[in-house]
C-alpha cells in the first residue's frame, strides 16, 4: 500500500517517483529476436506509408496543377499575335499593266490579270508562267481593260475601254492523283453586259445571288454625270425546268454639284453605297428588281472631306468608310428605338489613320474583317469589330495590287516595281480582344457600346458578341442572391442545433440537414424550375410579406411567451422544446402572409402585381427569375454552410461556454461573445465555401434562371451564369474554334475566381484564428 | 451535521436531502450540507464519487447537462435555488466559478476580468479599470500583468492562467467562491501559489474546493466533507475530520488504504 499522496503526486508527478519500483509487467524482453522484427515490419510499413502517401498527394496537386495548366492553355491561343510571313517573291515586269493578282487556297498556284485581258498562271515560288488564258472583249475588237472590280477574290467584272463589262469567275480545284495534289484552275464566262450608246462607264460591279434555279446578276454601272445604272439579271426555273430569263435596267442620279468619288456594292447586289467629292455618304436600296431608292444619307464629315474607298463588310449592314486624309471608320445603320427599324448610318468604329488617302477597301468573305490600302502604298488588315489591327505591310516599294486567297490565309501583293510578293497569314480569332470579351462594344445593330453575350445565330454573317463580364456578372447576381438566402439560414440553423436545441434532436436535425446535400442538383434544378417557379410567380406578394411578417408574428409571439414564461409548464418548453412551438408560429406567418396578399395587391399594386411593375418600372417579370435561383441554389449550399458552421461552432471548447455562463452570461450573451467570436474563422471558411459552390454550380443555374445574359440586378430577371454558360454552348462549340477557346477561357475564368476566394478566405480565415485562436 | 458548531445564521448555502441524476442514473443521495459564511470548505472522496456534481449544484450549472435532474432543495442567502423561475444568471454571478483546467476567453487580460461586468451591462470606463486592477491584485496577478493587460490572455503561463480565471470570478464580486480541483493541472510552485492565494481570500469570500490532495486540504480548508458514492459519509472542520474522524471510512480513505 503506498503512502499517502504527496504534493507532487497529487500534481502528476507520480510516474517519475513510481518507475523504479514498477514490476516487470510481461515475460517478455525487447531484445528478443521476434519482437525485433515486429519493430523493423513496423518500421518498413511506415516507411512505405509514408512514401505512398506522399505521392498520392503529389499526384492530386500535380492533376489540380495540370487541369489549370490544360484549360489555360486551350484559352490562351485567342490572344497570340496574328503571324504574317513572306513565303516567296518574283518579278512579274510585264509591258502591260497588272490588274488583279490571286492565289489558290493552297498557295501553290496564283495569276495575274493584265491589260490585255490575259491571265498568267504560274507557280507561286519561282513566278514559272504554265499557263495563259485570254478574256476576249464582248465586242469582237482589240480592246483593253479600264478597270476591274472583285468583291470575294473569285468574282471579277472587267470592264473594257469601250463601255462593256464581262463577268468572269476564277476557280481553283484541287485534284488527287495516287495521293499527290494538282491544283488546276478554271476561267469561267459568267455573264456579259454590252455597252451601251454614247455612255461614259466609270466602274462597273457585278453581284451574283441565289442558286441555279432562281439566279440573280445584279450589274451596277458608274457612269459619267453622276449616274448610277442597275442592270439586273434573273434566270428562274419553274417545276417542268424551264428556265426563263428577266431583265431589268433603270438608273439614276445624284446632283451634279457633288461628284460621287466612290461606289461599291453588297455582296448580294441589294444595296449601293456612294461617297462624294463633299463626304456625303449615300445609301440606295436596289433589292427590288427594276427599282432603287434612297435609303440613306449622311453627312459623314463636317470639314467635308473626299470620301475615297467603300467596301461593305461581311454581314451586309456595316460600311467601310475610307476618306481623302487617310480615316478609316466603319459606319451602321443605329436602331430607332421606338420602331425597332433601322436609322441613319452612324459612325461606330474609329481605326488608326492612314497619313495618305485611302486608295482601295476589300472586305473579308469569312469574318467582319476588311483590307485597306493607301495611296502611300501600305496594307492594312483590321477587324471591325474587335478594332484590331491584324496585319500592317509596308515596304520602301509601296503595294498596289492585292488578293486574297479564298480562304483568306494567304495574300498576293504587287508593288511598284513589279515585285510579286506570297504572304501567308494565320489569323485564328481575329474577333477576340480583351475589349471585346471585358468591355463595352458597339455591336451592329445596336443603340450604343453594350456588354453582350451571343455567340452564334442563324446566318454565318452574324458579328458573334462574347462579352464574359456579362456571364461573370451574371455568376455574381446568381451567387449573391443565394448567399442572401442562405446565409441567415444556414447559420441560424447551425446556432439552433450546436447551442440551442437539445442533443437528443441534434442528433436527428443535423445528419437530416446533411442529406440534403445528397440531393442531385438536377433534381433541385428542376424541382425550383418546374415547380417552384409557378408557385412563386403566384405567390410573390406572399413571398415579400413573408419576410416581413414572419418575423413580425415571431416577435409578437415572443412578447406573449414573455408574460406566460413564468408558468412550469413553458419553462419546461424552454428547456429546448421551444421548435414544437415555432413551427406553428412560423407556419402561422406563411399563412398569413398568403391571405393577405390578394388584399394588398388590391390595395397597393391595383390588382395585377406584374402589371404594376411593368407600368410603373419598366422591369418585367420573369418566371425564372432571381428569387428562384436564390431557393435553389441557397437550398444546395445550406447543407455545407450548416455542417461547417455548425462543426465550428461545436468546436468551441465547453469550458468557454462553461466559463462564460459561470460567469452570469446568458446563452445569448455567451454565444454573441465568446462562441461566435471563436467560431468564426470557420464560419467565414462555410460562407466562402458556399460562395464558391454556388458561383460554380452549373445544373440548377441552367434549369432554373432562363439564361438570359443580360446585365441587371432586378431580382425579377434571370441571368446566365458562367458554368450554365459553358454547358449551354460547350456542346455546339467546333472544337479549336473562337467559342471553343472562350468557353475555356471563361472556366479558367471561374477556376480564378474561385481560387482567388478561397485564398482571401483563407487570409482571413487565418487573421482571425490569431485574435481568435483556439486552443 | 453538528459537528460543525457555528451559528446557522453565518451559513450562506444549506443544502438539504439533495439528490441528483444524471438520466437514470443517481449521483447524490440525499446530501445535506452547510456552507459557513467566509470560511473554507474542501470536499474530498475518492473519484467518482459525485464531488463536482454536488459543486456544479451549487451554482446550478448541471443545468447544462441533458437529461439531468435536481431533487431537494438548496438555499443560497435564504433564497431557493432549485426553483425553475430562478433567474440563474444572477445566482451565477453571486457564486463564481474555477475550473479544473484554466480556461480564459481568447481576449486580452482586461477583457478577460470584465467579463461578467461587460454582462452586466457595466461600462464606465473608471469603474471597469479599477475592478481590474482589484481583481487581479487579489488573484496575485497584478504585478506580472500590469504592463500588458492588453496582451492577449492565452500567452500567460498556466498557473498565470489559472490565477486569472480566478481574478475573473472574483471581479464579478461574488459571495461564493466554487473552486473544482483549480491546483491538479499545475506544476508544484504554481499549486504553492494557487493555495496561498486561497489562504489570502479566505474571510473575504465563501470558498468551496474540490481537492484530491489531503495535504491541500488541511493547508487551505477550516471544514471538509468526506464525499463516498454519492453521500455525504462525514462532515466537520479539517483539524477534526483529519485528526480524529468518526467514520471508520473517513479514516481509511485520508490514511490512504483505498481511494
Ligand atoms: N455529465 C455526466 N453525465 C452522466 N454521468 C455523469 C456526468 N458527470 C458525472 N457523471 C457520473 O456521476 C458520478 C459522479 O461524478 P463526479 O464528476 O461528480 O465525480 P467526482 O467526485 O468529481 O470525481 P473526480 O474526483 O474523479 O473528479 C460519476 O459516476 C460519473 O460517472
Ligand atoms: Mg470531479
Amino acid at each position: 500500500m503506498p503512502a499517502p499522496p504527496t504534493a507532487d503526486e497529487a500534481i502528476g508527478n507520480e510516474m517519475f517517483q513510481t518507475a523504479p519500483q514498477v514490476e516487470k509487467l510481461a515475460p517478455f524482453s525487447a531484445e528478443d529476436p521476434k519482437i525485433i522484427r515486429t519493430f523493423q515490419r513496423a518500421k518498413r510499413i511506415d516507411l512505405m506509408a509514408r512514401w505512398g502517401i506522399s505521392a498520392g498527394g503529389i499526384l492530386v496537386i500535380f492533376c489540380v496543377v495540370g487541369m489549370m495548366v490544360f484549360i489555360a492553355a486551350v484559352g490562351m491561343p485567342l490572344f497570340i499575335t496574328p503571324s504574317v510571313a513572306k513565303l516567296s517573291q518574283f518579278d512579274r515586269s510585264l509591258q502591260e499593266k497588272i490588274l488583279a493578282v490571286g492565289v489558290d487556297e493552297y498557295l501553290e498556284t496564283g495569276f495575274s490579270l493584265d491589260q490585255r485581258g490575259v491571265w498568267s498562271f504560274y507557280y507561286m515560288k519561282d513566278g514559272k508562267v504554265f499557263n495563259q488564258v485570254t478574256t476576249k472583249p464582248v465586242a469582237k475588237k482589240n480592246l483593253q481593260l479600264h478597270s476591274i472590280e472583285t468583291y470575294d477574290n473569285k468574282i471579277y467584272s472587267l470592264l473594257w475601254a469601250d463601255g462593256s463589262t464581262t463577268v468572269t469567275e476564277v476557280k481553283f480545284l484541287p485534284k488527287f492523283n495516287e495521293g499527290v495534289r494538282t491544283i488546276t484552275h478554271q476561267i469561267n464566262r459568267i455573264a456579259d453586259f454590252p455597252a451601251e450608246q454614247n455612255q461614259q462607264v466609270l466602274q462597273s460591279f457585278a453581284r451574283i445571288s441565289g442558286e441555279d434555279d432562281s439566279k440573280r446578276v445584279t450589274l451596277v454601272r458608274q457612269l459619267g454625270n453622276n449616274k448610277i445604272q442597275v442592270i439586273q439579271q434573273l434566270v428562274e426555273e419553274d417545276l417542268m425546268g424551264n428556265t426563263e430569263e428577266k431583265n431589268y435596267s433603270n438608273d439614276f442620279q445624284y446632283p451634279l454639284e457633288d461628284p460621287i468619288t466612290v461606289m461599291t456594292v453588297d455582296r448580294l447586289g441589294n444595296a449601293v453605297y456612294a461617297g462624294t467629292q463633299t463626304g456625303q455618304l449615300l445609301q440606295w436600296n436596289i433589292s427590288e428588281p427594276g427599282e432603287a431608292s434612297l435609303v440613306g444619307q449622311v453627312q459623314a464629315f463636317e470639314n467635308a472631306m473626299a470620301i475615297t474607298a467603300l467596301a461593305v463588310v461581311f454581314g451586309e449592314s456595316s460600311v467601310a468608310v475610307g476618306d481623302e486624309k487617310g480615316n478609316l471608320t466603319v459606319w451602321f445603320p443605329g436602331k430607332i428605338q421606338k420602331t425597332g427599324e433601322p436609322g441613319p448610318l452612324k459612325k461606330v468604329h474609329i481605326y488608326d489613320s492612314y497619313k495618305n488617302p485611302i486608295a482601295r477597301l476589300l472586305p473579308s468573305t469569312r469574318n467582319k474583317s476588311f483590307t485597306s490600302l493607301d495611296e502611300g502604298g501600305n496594307i492594312r488588315l483590321n477587324h471591325m469589330t474587335s478594332e484590331r489591327k491584324l496585319l500592317d505591310l509596308s515596304s520602301a516599294q509601296p503595294y498596289r495590287i492585292f488578293g486574297f486567297s479564298t480562304r483568306d490565309n494567304g495574300l498576293v501583293t504587287l508593288d511598284d516595281h513589279n515585285q510579286i510578293s506570297l504572304w501567308e497569314l494565320d489569323i485564328p480569332h481575329p474577333e477576340v480582344s480583351w475589349r471585346t470579351l471585358f468591355g463595352e462594344v458597339w455591336y451592329e445593330g445596336y443603340q450604343e457600346p453594350e456588354h453582350i453575350w451571343q455567340s452564334s445565330a442563324s446566318t454565318d454573317d452574324f458579328e458573334p458578341k462574347f462579352s464574359l463580364t456579362t456571364l461573370v456578372f451574371g455568376s455574381l447576381k446568381g451567387t449573391f442572391y443565394a448567399m442572401v438566402f442562405s446565409i441567415p439560414l444556414a447559420l441560424f440553423g447551425a446556432i439552433y442545433t450546436s447551442e440551442f436545441c437539445k442533443d437528443t434532436y441534434r442528433r436527428y436535425l443535423k445528419p437530416g440537414i446533411e442529406i440534403m446535400a445528397a440531393m442531385p442538383s438536377v433534381i433541385i434544378g428542376f424541382l425550383i424550375a418546374l415547380w417552384l417557379a409557378p408557385i412563386v410567380e403566384q405567390y410573390v406578394i406572399s413571398f415579400f410579406l413573408s419576410t416581413l411578417l414572419i418575423p413580425l408574428v415571431t416577435v409578437f409571439f415572443l412578447f406573449v411567451w414573455q408574460a406566460i414564461r413564468e408558468n412550469p409548464w413553458c419553462k419546461r418548453i424552454e428547456g429546448g422544446y421551444e421548435f414544437l412551438l415555432i413551427v406553428p408560429v412560423i407556419i402561422f406567418g406563411c399563412w398569413l402572409s398568403v391571405v393577405l396578399q390578394a388584399p394588398i395587391e388590391r390595395m397597393l399594386f391595383n390588382g395585377n402585381f406584374q402589371l404594376w411593375l411593368y407600368q410603373e418600372t419598366g422591369m418585367r417579370y420573369d418566371q425564372r427569375n432571381s428569387i428562384i435561383i436564390g431557393y435553389g441554389l441557397g437550398f444546395l449550399v445550406i447543407p455545407l454552410i450548416f455542417t461547417i458552421c455548425d462543426d465550428a461552432l461545436t468546436n468551441v471548447p465547453k469550458s468557454l461556454k462553461a466559463a462564460s455562463l459561470s460567469l452570469g452570461a446568458s446563452r445569448w450573451q455567451t454565444l454573441w461573445r465568446v462562441v461566435l467570436p471563436s467560431a468564426s474563422p470557420g464560419i467565414f471558411a462555410a460562407i466562402i465555401i458556399g460562395f464558391g459552390r454556388a458561383i460554380g454550380e452549373t445544373m440548377v443555374v441552367l434549369m432554373a434562371t432562363g439564361n438570359t445574359p443580360i446585365m441587371d440586378w432586378s431580382v425579377f430577371n434571370g441571368m446566365r451564369t458562367l458554368a450554365a454558360n459553358i454547358a449551354v454552348e460547350l456542346p455546339e462549340a467546333p472544337v479549336d474554334g473562337t467559342l471553343y477557346r472562350i468557353l475555356f477561357l471563361s472556366g479558367a475564368l471561374l477556376f480564378l475566381i474561385t481560387f482567388f476566394l478561397n485564398t482571401f478566405a483563407e487570409v482571413i480565415r487565418q487573421r482571425l484564428r490569431k485574435s481568435y485562436g483556439q486552443f | 451535521m453538528d459537528a460543525i458548531s457555528l451559528d446557522p445564521n453565518v451559513h450562506v448555502m444549506e443544502s438539504k436531502d439533495l439528490d441528483f441524476y444524471y438520466g437514470d442514473s443517481q449521483a447524490l443521495f440525499g446530501v445535506s450540507m452547510k456552507i459557513p459564511r467566509n470560511y473554507v470548505t474542501a470536499l474530498i472522496g475518492p473519484s467518482g464519487c459525485g464531488k463536482s456534481t454536488y459543486l456544479r449544484c451549487l451554482n446550478r450549472m448541471n443545468d447544462l447537462i441533458d437529461r439531468s435532474r435536481m431533487v431537494g432543495s438548496i438555499s443560497f442567502g435564504g433564497e431557493e435555488i432549485n426553483d425553475p423561475a430562478l433567474d440563474v444568471f444572477r445566482l451565477r454571478q453571486k457564486v463564481g466559478m474555477v475550473f479544473q483546467k484554466y480556461n480564459p476567453f481568447p481576449k486580452s487580460i482586461y477583457e478577460n476580468v470584465i467579463y461578467g461586468l461587460r454582462i452586466a451591462g457595466i461600462k464606465s470606463k473608471s469603474i471597469l479599470d479599477e475592478t481590474v486592477e482589484r481583481s487581479l491584485q487579489r488573484a496575485a496577478l497584478w504585478d506580472e500583468v500590469k504592463d500588458r493587460l492588453n496582451g492577449t490572455a492565452l500567452g500567460l503561463s498556466g498557473g498565470q492562467m489559472q490565477r486569472l480565471c480566478i481574478a475573473r470570478a472574483i471581479a464579478n464580486n461574488p459571495e461564493v467562491l466554487l473552486m473544482d480541483e483549480p491546483a491538479s493541472a499545475l506544476d508544484p510552485r504554481s499549486t504553492a501559489r494557487i493555495e496561498e492565494l486561497i489562504t489570502e481570500l479566505r474571510g473575504k469570500y465563501t470558498i468551496v474546493i474540490v481537492t484530491h490532495n489531503m495535504q491541500q486540504a488541511t493547508r487551505v480548508s477550516d471544514f471538509t466533507g468526506y464525499f463516498y458514492e454519492g453521500v455525504l459519509k462525514e462532515h466537520g472542520t479539517t483539524e477534526q475530520i483529519f485528526t480524529n474522524p468518526k467514520e471508520k471510512h473517513t479514516e481509511d480513505y485520508i490514511s490512504g488504504r483505498f481511494g
